[in-house]
């Protein structure tokens, strides 16, 4: 329905949204301007970072709009305003740089920035080398939002901690930043891949009902709290840093009524999953039109799930059940719950563009076979990378703590990684795994390098308590 | 029934050897792997951490599994043992047929593999000598050594590059298997443990993680050792200067700072902590006699040395108190923190045969400090400190350097370094009676660069060909013209 929609409109030369994109950039520069004048100083890290969240956002939505319409005046513009925020954000990276006096790998803000950084680099050379001109409608929103988060993180210039003082630190992080990126990119290529097979919106339905459903039933499991309540970590304002009741234990403050809402948005982004079995079982089409209808509506909850929990966890004073008073609590101190809730409302979206898509949408992607090429051949990049990542990383830990493994779980999960990594190279070589199985496997090791970099930081306890 | 043993062994070898055992053993990996990351695990966490964590039952379930220390339960060993057990039979199992792939390179293409090859290509050629040239100079010009094979009455044009990639993989499991040596080997013979030294002090006991001590056989003395730190106060830098004392002779001096240790003789020792020890290192005084004839004189005292004052008098630093409180005219040491310091003089006059006691601070309910026949005033307590060493010994870590630098080479060869292999064999069409030259090639992997390669090369011979066709008419050379029936 929707798709046929999109093809009775008229192929517009596209300058609509041009126009819009930039008189949009035009006046946020503008109201930027203003700021910078009342404060009179250009060249500071806010700023940058704010001229690099606007043209990432100006070149997201192009890319958006080309992967939706197929408009091919879009990329250009597109890829104008990812090189415009490239040289903001380069400024940023050279600015955090000569302010800190080391690379900027030493905190999770520092290390948002390299990625985005990393990121922004290989989808141009994604874009002008081999020609994939789609990958920015998926990189370009990633970059966003680390931009966003980064403005949530702790920003002060902390000096490097003794162990940090190593030339292998650039090493490590060097590696494992080109790591990393390598995967997103294999991530976004079997992605494309997946498309292009023409694989059925259903099934990439059932993903993204189970991945959202994921991210809240971790939520609601972890942080439910009696009589509805969502706990958070408290927040000191002061120092920029979580309360802790004694060694290791954070004091946590019910937010009141949130608990209910995450619940409620759980039941709606699980019901997609549910129409979908359902259609599978009782091979009825009809519940599959349901299951579309339900996306509609879980992306509306989210929205609204994310707007509350936005407002209610940016400031405020609430309640805990450890201690008596009020805490304050900030966005800040929940960094993995709003990144989870961002990145659900994300993957509704990209589902919505892959059914809104062109049918003739094959034609602007490279091949199935060149991109499941491809796709090996940065994993191929992705694996040595990897390898010397873990191996100067065991190298430093040898010199700074005396032992080059100590099993601590990022070691664990950058070994976990490279396993996951090693068997897809497995599989391909001797098993001869080819397209959709590959892809998956892809998919799933960009899980587990995601897992590594984010996940082990707020969820697991360890030796690598910088970043 | 020796047969019957012989197949078992035989099929218990072939399922260690396949990728489904390996795909199997690795997922066990990572499983237990992720479920060691998530559990708290025990030497890391302090016992009433995970008291607070776990109810006892759950503890007492986790601890009888060996959940809570993962990564040194025997099964976990035991897994990656078989891990390599499976390397080394997978390996085993394969190389024979890699190796003879690379011992005897195939020169020579028979009519059914030139049937199935791609890439492949035919090219009319007048004769066979032309062909072969032809074949030979396009090869050298793409930087090939060709070599002229004879098969029986045929001839044939074989050329290769780094036949070493076949067997790359080989290096990489080797590698690993090496790595693993590595770490078995400082598990069996390697020991970790720690050294607090203070300032000046020679010890040669290392305190292990479980408890134990270890005599080294030398001494390490500290000789100073400090802290610096950044403007907000957080530290910079910490370093020992530290001295290797054997047979009661120095054999080696070394700073050590965080990032860089001292190795003797196998032995590391990392700059791991520094902080005070709660001692004294020098008192600072400044002493002026109390009829107020004599100069103001600074003096500075460790715990229980004594200094002359004048021909008469002496001052000895009899006691330094870290926390102290005061009860019936008693001092007493309330703890050994730095919480409340005091310190305890005692003057001696010789002429008057008396000890006059001098307390810092003031006590008067415990001695008249203005008794003395001098009087004391504190400029600053210097206190001494600590140096917090990790003394590691790893045997193996030779074995797993050596691995990692195999390993990448070895990954360099799989990922990057194509086994490439062309032929030309000129071959005669029974049924027209007309030569052509049958051109062949393959790679071991990155097949869609080397097709580019391919084309490049036929196009390189269809080129030598035609000048060599220039050539043989301009010498008016009668040939057969590309006639080969007999």
């Amino acid at each position: 329905m929707a798709r046929a929609k999109a093809e009775q409109q008229q192929p517009a030369t596209g300058m609509t949204l041009i126009v819009m994109v930039g008189l949009a950039i035009a006046f946020l520069l503008f109201m930027a301007f203003l700021n910078v004048v009342k404060s009179g100083n250009l060249l500071s890290e806010t700023n940058l970072l704010f001229a690099t969240l606007i043209f990432y956002a100006g070149a997201g939505a192009l890319y958006l709009g080309f992967g939706v319409t197929g408009t091919e005046s879009y990329v250009k513009f597109a890829s104008l305003a990812t090189w415009l925020g490239l040289i903001a954000n380069t400024a940023a990276v050279v600015h955090r740089w000569y302010e800190a006096g080391h690379p900027p790998f030493a905190s999770v803000y520092e290390m948002l920035l390299s990625f985005v950084w990393t990121l922004a680099v290989l989808t141009l050379v994604a874009e002008k080398k081999y020609g994939v001109k789609v990958i920015g409608t998926v990189t370009m929103p990633v970059a966003i939002v680390g931009v966003v988060l980064m403005q949530l993180l702790r920003t002060e210039v902390h000096p490097l901690v003794p162990a940090l003082q190593s030339t292998w630190l650039h090493v490590h992080v060097t590696l494992a930043m080109l790591a990393y990126a390598a995967c997103a990119l294999s991530f976004a290529l079997a992605m494309m891949f997946l498309i292009q097979d023409n694989m059925k919106t259903e099934t990439f339905l059932a993903f993204t009902s189970a991945s959202t459903l994921a991210i809240y039933a971790s939520v609601v499991l972890t942080r439910f709290e009696k009589w509805g309540g969502l706990s958070l970590v408290a927040w000191n304002p002061e120092n920029k840093a979580e309360v802790f009741l004694s060694k290791g234990v954070r004091l946590f403050v019910t937010i009141p009524d949130l608990g209910w809402q995450m619940t409620l948005t759980l039941l709606v982004v699980a019901s997609p999953l549910v129409f979908y079995a359902l259609a599978r079982w009782k091979n009825n089409h009809s519940f599959l039109t349901l299951a579309n209808r339900a996306v509609f509506l879980s992306i509306l909850l989210q929205v609204m799930t994310l707007v509350m929990f936005l407002v209610r966890a940016k400031d405020g004073r609430y309640p805990s059940l450890d201690a008596d008073g009020l805490f304050p609590t900030s966005l800040a101190a929940s960094p993995f719950i709003l990144s989870g809730l961002v990145g659900g409302v994300f993957i509704s979206l990209l589902y919505l563009l892959l059914m809104w898509r062109r049918p003739d949408l094959g034609r602007l992607l490279p091949s199935a076979d060149n991109l499941d090429r491809i796709t090996y051949k940065t994993i191929c990049l992705a694996f040595p990378l990897l390898t010397l990542m873990i191996a100067a990383g065991a190298y430093w830990a040898n010199q700074t703590w005396g032992s080059y493994w100590s099993w601590d779980p990022k070691e664990t999960w950058a070994a976990i990684t490279w396993l996951v990594y090693a068997g897809y190279l497995h599989m391909r070589i001797t098993r001869g795994w080819r397209g959709r199985r590959a892809a998956y496997f892809a998919i799933l090791g960009f899980a587990v390098v995601m897992f590594t970099f984010f996940g082990v930081t707020y969820l697991l306890p360890g030796l690598h308590a910088y970043a | 029934m020796a047969v019957d043993l012989r197949g078992l062994a035989h099929k218990t070898w072939r399922s260690i050897a396949s990728i489904q055992t390996g795909v199997v053993l690795l997922i066990l990996v990572v499983i237990l792997s992720a479920v060691g990351t998530i559990v708290l695990q025990r030497p890391v966490t302090e016992p009433d951490e995970m008291q607070n964590a776990y109810s006892p039952q759950v503890l007492r379930i986790l601890d009888a599994v060996g959940l809570t220390d993962v990564f040194h339960a025997w099964w976990f060993l035991g897994l990656m043992l078989l891990v390599s057990l499976c390397i080394v039979a997978a390996s085993v199992d394969r190389f024979p047929n890699s190796w003879r792939y690379f011992s005897r390179p195939y020169k020579y293409p028979d009519e059914s593999f030139r049937r199935a090859l791609h890439p492949q290509k035919s090219v009319a050629i007048a004769d066979e000598e032309s062909g072969l040239v032809a074949a030979q100079r396009a090869l050298h010009s793409l930087g090939f050594n060709p070599e002229r094979v004879v098969r029986e009455d045929h001839f044939g044009i074989f050329a290769e590059r780094h036949r070493i990639s076949e067997l790359a993989v080989y290096i990489v499991h080797a590698s690993l298997l090496l790595i693993f040596f590595g770490t078995i080997v400082d598990g069996l013979w390697g020991w970790r443990g720690t050294l607090n030294l203070n300032e000046g002090q020679t010890s040669n006991f290392v305190e292990l993680r479980d408890g134990a001590t270890r005599t080294l056989p030398f001494a390490i003395r500290c000789d100073s050792a400090g802290q610096e730190n950044y403007k907000d106060g957080t530290p910079k830098k910490w370093w020992s200067k530290l001295a290797v004392v054997a047979d009661g002779r120095d054999v080696r001096k070394k700073e050590i700072v965080v990032n860089d240790p001292l190795l003797y003789s196998g032995v590391r020792f990392y700059q791991s902590s520094y902080g005070p020890n709660g001692k004294v290192d020098k008192f600072l005084l400044v002493a002026a006699p109390s009829n107020g004839s004599g100069e103001k004189r600074e003096i500075g005292l460790a715990v229980n040395d004594t200094f002359p004052l004048d021909a008469d008098t002496t001052v000895r630093f009899a006691e330094f108190i870290p926390d102290y409180a005061v009860r019936d005219g008693q001092v007493y040491r309330k703890s050994n923190e730095l919480q409340n310091p005091a310190a305890h003089l005692i003057v001696t006059s010789k002429s008057a045969g008396k000890a006059f006691d001098v307390w810092f601070p003031r006590m008067d309910e415990v001695a008249d400090n203005s008794k003395s026949p001098y009087q004391f005033q504190a400029t600053d307590l210097k206190m001494g400190h600590f140096t917090g060493l990790q003394v590691s010994h790893e045997p193996g870590q030779w074995g797993v350097w050596s691995g990692v630098v195999l390993l990448g080479i070895g990954l360099a060869f799989v990922f990057y370094v194509v086994h490439m292999r062309f032929w030309a064999v000129p071959v005669c069409d029974p049924k027209t009676g007309k030569y052509s030259l049958w051109i062949g090639g393959t790679a071991n992997r990155n097949r869609d660069a080397f097709e580019q390669r391919f084309s490049d090369l036929a196009a390189s011979v269809e080129a030598e060909l035609k000048s060599l066709a220039i050539i043989s008419q301009s010498e008016q050379v009668a040939t057969g013209v590309g006639n080969c029936s007999r």
